[in-house]
C-alpha cells in the first residue's frame, strides 16, 4: 500500500467514526455535509482532529481546495502533509 | 414545579401583550407590573434540572467542543456572580416603587443563576466552586477583566452618590442595556444552540430557563431606560451606552483567550463564520435596542464605535498571541482570494 492510500484510508476511517449521523463507513465518494450530515462545528471538530493526527501545517493557499466530498479531504490532508 | 412555556430562539421578540398597530407592536414594552407578573407565572428550580443527567455526554465530547463550552460556561457563570453582586444598589435606589418590586423579583433570579451555573460546573464539568481551578477559570475570563471593573464601579457609584438619578441611569445602561441585554442574551443562545447540538439535555433546559429570566430583565431594561431618555437623561443615557458598548465588544473578541481554529482553510473559514455570526447578533441587538429606547439617531455613531472598539480588540489579540485572530485570517484570505479573482478577470 502507497503512503497516499495509507493516509486517504485513515482519513475516511476518522470521518467515518466522527460522523455526527453516527459512526459509519465513509466512501470518498461521499459528501461531507449532505451524505454524512457534517454542520460547521462537525468540520471543524474533524479538522482539529485531523490536523492533530497528521501534524498537519498550513498549506499554500494557492493549494487550497473547497471541500465537498470526503475525497477532497483526502487530498487536502495530502497536500498538508506534503508540505510539512 | 417545572413551567411547562418552551423559550423560543428569541423571547426579546415576544415581550409584551399584543398591541394595535405594526408600529405599537414593534416598540410596545410592558410596565415593571407586567414583568412582575410573568416572573409568577415562569418559576423554575435548579434541582428540577437535574444537571448530573449530562455527565456521559459531557465526557464524550471533542476536546473542541468540551473547550468552547467550557469558556462560555466560565464567562457566564462570572457575569451571573457579578450581577448577583451588584444589584442592590439599583434596587434601594429605584427610582419608584413599582420598578423596586420588579428588581427585587430579578435579585432572586440571579441568585438562581449563580447557582444553574455553579452546579454545571461543579456536578457536570468537575470543577468545584471555590476550587483553584475555578478561580483560574474566572480570572481568565474576558467579562472579569474588562467589563466587571466598569460595572462594580457603576454600580457603587449608586450607592455613594446616594441614588443620584443620572449614576443610576448610567449603572442601568451597564447592568441591563449592555452585560443582560448585549453580552448575556447572545451567550445565553449561541451556547444553547451547541448544547443541543451536542446532545446536552440538561445545559439545553437549563440555559432555556435563565434565557426566559433573562428576557424579563433585558425588557426592564428596556422600560426604563426609555423612560429616562424621554425624561431628560438623554445624553447621559446615550454616552453611558456607548462606553459600555465598546467594552463589551472586547468582551465578544476576547483577546484574553487564545481562540481555537484549525488551519486546514475551509475549516477556518466556517470557524471564522462561527465567531462572527455570534458578533453580528449582538451588534443586531445594539440597533434593536437604540430603537426601543428612542435612540435611533444614535445607531450611526454606535455603529462606529464598535467597530473601532472591534478592531481595536483584534489587534490586541495579535499583539497578546502573536498571530492574528482567526476571524482575521479569514478576512485576509476572502480578501486576497477576491484579489486574484479580479486579477484574472483584467
Ligand atoms: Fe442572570
Ligand atoms: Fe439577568
Amino acid at each position: 500500500m502507497t503512503e497516499d492510500d495509507k493516509v486517504g484510508r485513515r482519513v475516511r476511517e476518522i470521518i467515518g467514526e466522527m460522523c455526527p449521523l453516527g459512526e459509519r463507513e465513509a466512501r470518498s465518494t461521499d459528501r461531507v455535509t449532505d451524505d454524512l450530515g457534517y454542520d460547521s462545528v462537525g468540520i471543524v471538530e474533524l479538522a482539529m482532529v485531523l490536523e492533530q493526527e497528521f501534524e498537519l501545517q498550513p498549506i499554500d493557499e494557492e493549494q487550497a481546495i473547497d471541500i465537498v466530498t470526503v475525497g477532497d479531504v483526502e487530498e487536502l490532508v495530502r497536500l498538508a502533509t506534503a508540505a510539512a | 414545579m417545572t413551567t411547562a412555556t418552551a423559550t423560543t430562539a428569541d423571547d426579546l421578540d415576544a415581550i409584551g401583550d399584543i398591541p394595535a398597530t405594526a408600529d405599537e407592536r414593534a416598540t410596545r414594552l410592558p410596565t415593571p407590573l407586567d414583568l412582575y407578573s410573568r416572573w409568577e407565572r415562569q418559576p423554575w428550580s435548579v434541582a428540577d434540572v437535574r444537571v448530573a443527567r449530562d455527565l456521559d455526554t459531557w465526557r464524550a465530547l471533542r476536546p473542541f467542543s468540551r473547550q468552547e463550552l467550557l469558556n462560555a460556561l466560565a464567562e457566564l457563570e462570572v457575569g451571573e456572580v457579578c450581577v448577583t453582586q451588584t444589584l442592590s444598589s439599583l434596587v434601594d435606589h429605584a427610582p419608584n416603587p413599582d420598578y423596586q418590586l420588579y428588581l427585587c423579583t430579578q435579585l432572586a433570579d440571579e441568585a438562581r443563576h449563580v447557582r444553574f451555573f455553579q452546579s454545571y460546573l461543579g456536578e457536570v464539568v468537575g470543577i468545584g466552586d471555590g476550587s483553584a481551578e475555578g478561580q483560574a477559570l474566572a480570572e481568565a475570563t474576558d467579562y472579569a477583566t474588562v467589563f466587571e471593573p466598569e460595572l462594580r464601579r457603576t454600580t457603587e457609584a449608586v450607592r455613594t452618590g446616594g441614588g443620584d438619578l443620572d449614576q443610576w441611569f448610567t449603572a442601568l445602561a451597564h447592568y441591563h442595556l449592555v452585560t443582560e441585554g448585549i453580552l448575556a442574551t447572545t451567550a445565553l443562545r449561541t451556547t444553547r444552540q451547541l448544547a443541543k447540538r451536542l446532545g446536552l439535555a440538561a445545559l439545553d433546559e437549563g440555559l432555556a430557563n435563565v434565557t426566559r429570566d433573562e428576557s424579563r430583565h433585558v425588557a426592564f431594561g428596556l422600560l426604563a431606560a426609555r423612560a429616562g431618555v424621554r425624561d431628560g437623561h438623554r445624553e447621559l443615557i446615550a454616552d453611558a451606552y456607548l462606553s459600555a458598548v465598546a467594552l463589551a465588544v472586547e468582551v465578544l473578541v476576547g483577546p484574553q483567550r487564545k481562540t481555537a481554529a484549525p488551519s486546514l482553510r475551509p475549516a477556518l473559514l466556517q470557524r471564522a463564520a462561527q465567531i462572527e455570526t455570534q458578533w453580528e447578533l449582538a451588534r443586531d441587538r445594539m440597533i434593536r435596542q437604540l430603537s426601543l429606547i428612542d435612540l435611533r439617531d444614535l445607531r450611526d455613531r454606535a455603529e462606529r464605535v464598535w467597530a473601532d472598539a472591534r478592531s481595536a480588540a483584534l489587534d490586541s489579540y495579535q499583539e497578546r498571541w502573536g498571530v492574528e485572530h482567526p476571524v482575521r485570517r479569514a478576512e485576509g484570505i476572502t480578501a486576497r482570494a477576491k484579489a486574484k479573482l479580479e486579477a484574472e478577470r483584467d
